[in-house]
């Protein structure tokens, strides 16, 4: 069993059913996976900003930086290896956002941005698990394409 | 609490360059720049009366420049640290490299963040950052202090973290942090920020190493780098927020520099969680 670590913009993906995906500390950061149950290929991008309108040429640098881009480029990766994109199955975590608090937003702003991007191709979140003050971290199974949240010392499966 | 210093640090690393004759001097000052319990015993070694006579120093470059010679750095790393101490902060559910991590973070935004503002940054701002967080290792790792309350008061009352442990403890870990850095006298500049940090708005006074402190800790929180049980339940000042003027999008630049800037030190990161330097 290999155990991917998926840094802050980052993306790593795996067609090996032993694998495990993981990115730690999902601030207002916004974790996403995709999987193909068919051909058991999976992806998980850890983005840091909803889009690349304030740093530019970061995003042609690390497009995973951004959720607009590095969604994009994942699910592009994935369908690169043998993926369809309707059979897609795709999970978001993360976007949390500091306490009382409106300027700082980002974790909203993250989520938001992935959602225009899916409403604009016609994809919908098959689970969530966003918002809050909470940290989170986020794996992957490649066997099952199971996805599950661990926060505060407790597990959940989206 | 001034016997309290063995704050985890990257010790094992620092004194293994040091015993090498070759040993290049300018790497021993950057681990001793990115780490916070090696920055705060220098400076407290450097700041005692042993080495009076001058003004204070703020930052872990000068008092390297001051004391100079690798023998003086020696007496102070292997009598400031004992890595035997070094542990994870049980309390606060953070393993050591997560907590230096989370510290260098907040110093790179609160110095990132004053560039992007062009601002005149006062040189103690990266560490009075590195060391803003020191409270929580006093309470995780010496009173082992258990979290849970705190964490459920915040939740069912709606406080922020600090304010919970205000509650529960009687004291927060910003506070807590300020008092031992003044037990062991370093600059009042450098005690106030990591004292108001939480609460800028609390400070009587102006200092704008204390905005940025505060901002670059909120961005350190959201980036997500070494984030422990509290997560970002903090509650960041509209007050210094208009006085930086901060809008959506520099927030946004400020903390894509710091990730691309983070890359940069990640070597020093691994090192702390190689065998070498158990934590």
């Amino acid at each position: 069993m290999n155990t991917h670590i998926v840094n802050i913009s980052d993306m790593k993906f795996s067609n090996h059913a032993e694998d495990i995906i993981v990115t730690y500390s999902l601030g207002s950061c916004l974790g996403v996976t995709a999987y193909d149950p068919k051909i058991g290929i999976g992806a998980m991008v850890h983005c840091l900003l909803p889009s690349a309108d304030s740093a530019r040429d970061k995003a042609r640098d690390n497009p995973f930086m951004f959720v607009n881009t590095g969604v994009a480029m994942m699910v592009r990766r994935l369908m690169d290896k043998g993926a369809v994109k309707s059979r897609l199955i795709l999970k978001a975590a993360g976007g949390a956002n500091m306490r009382g608090d409106t300027l700082f937003n980002t974790g909203l702003r993250n989520f938001e941005a992935l959602e225009k991007l899916l409403g604009r191709n016609n994809v919908s979140l098959a689970a969530v698990d966003v918002g809050g003050t909470i940290p989170r971290t986020m794996f992957l199974h490649l066997n099952t394409g199971r996805v599950v949240v661990r926060s505060l010392g407790k597990e959940k499966e989206l | 609490m001034s016997e309290v210093v063995a704050i985890p640090s990257c010790a094992h690393k620092a004194r293994a360059l040091l015993e090498d004759p070759n040993a290049d001097l300018s790497e021993l000052g950057r681990i001793i720049e990115h780490d916070p319990g090696l920055t705060a015993n220098l400076l407290k070694i450097v700041n005692a009366s042993f080495f009076s006579g001058h003004r204070p120093m703020r930052t872990a470059h000068e008092a390297i420049v001051r004391l100079g010679t690798t023998q003086v750095l020696q007496f102070v790393i292997s009598t400031g640290v004992a890595p035997s101490f070094v542990q994870k902060i049980e309390g606060y559910d953070l393993a050591p490299n997560m907590h230096l991590q989370h510290s260098v973070t907040v110093a790179m935004a609160a110095q990132e963040l004053g560039t992007v503002l062009g601002l005149d940054v006062p040189d103690y701002t990266f560490t009075a950052g590195l060391l803003s967080g020191i409270g929580k290792q006093i309470l995780g790792a010496y009173v082992q202090v258990d979290v849970h309350p705190i964490l459920e008061l915040a939740i069912t009352e709606g406080l922020s973290f600090d304010q919970a442990e205000d509650s529960v403890l009687g004291i927060n870990h910003a506070e807590l942090g300020g008092l031992l850095l003044e037990s062991w006298k370093l600059p009042v500049e450098i005690v106030n920020v990591v004292r108001y940090h939480l609460r800028p708005d609390e400070f009587e006074g102006e200092s704008l190493a204390l905005d940025l402190v505060h901002i670059g800790n909120v961005l350190a929180k959201m980036i997500g780098v070494g984030l422990g049980v509290d997560g970002l339940n903090y509650t960041p000042s509209r007050k210094v927020a208009a006085r930086l003027k901060l809008t959506p999008e520099l927030i946004d630049t400020v903390s894509a520099n710091v990730v691309t800037s983070l890359g940069g030190v990640r070597d020093l990161f691994i090192n702390c969680t190689e065998d070498s330097c158990t934590l």
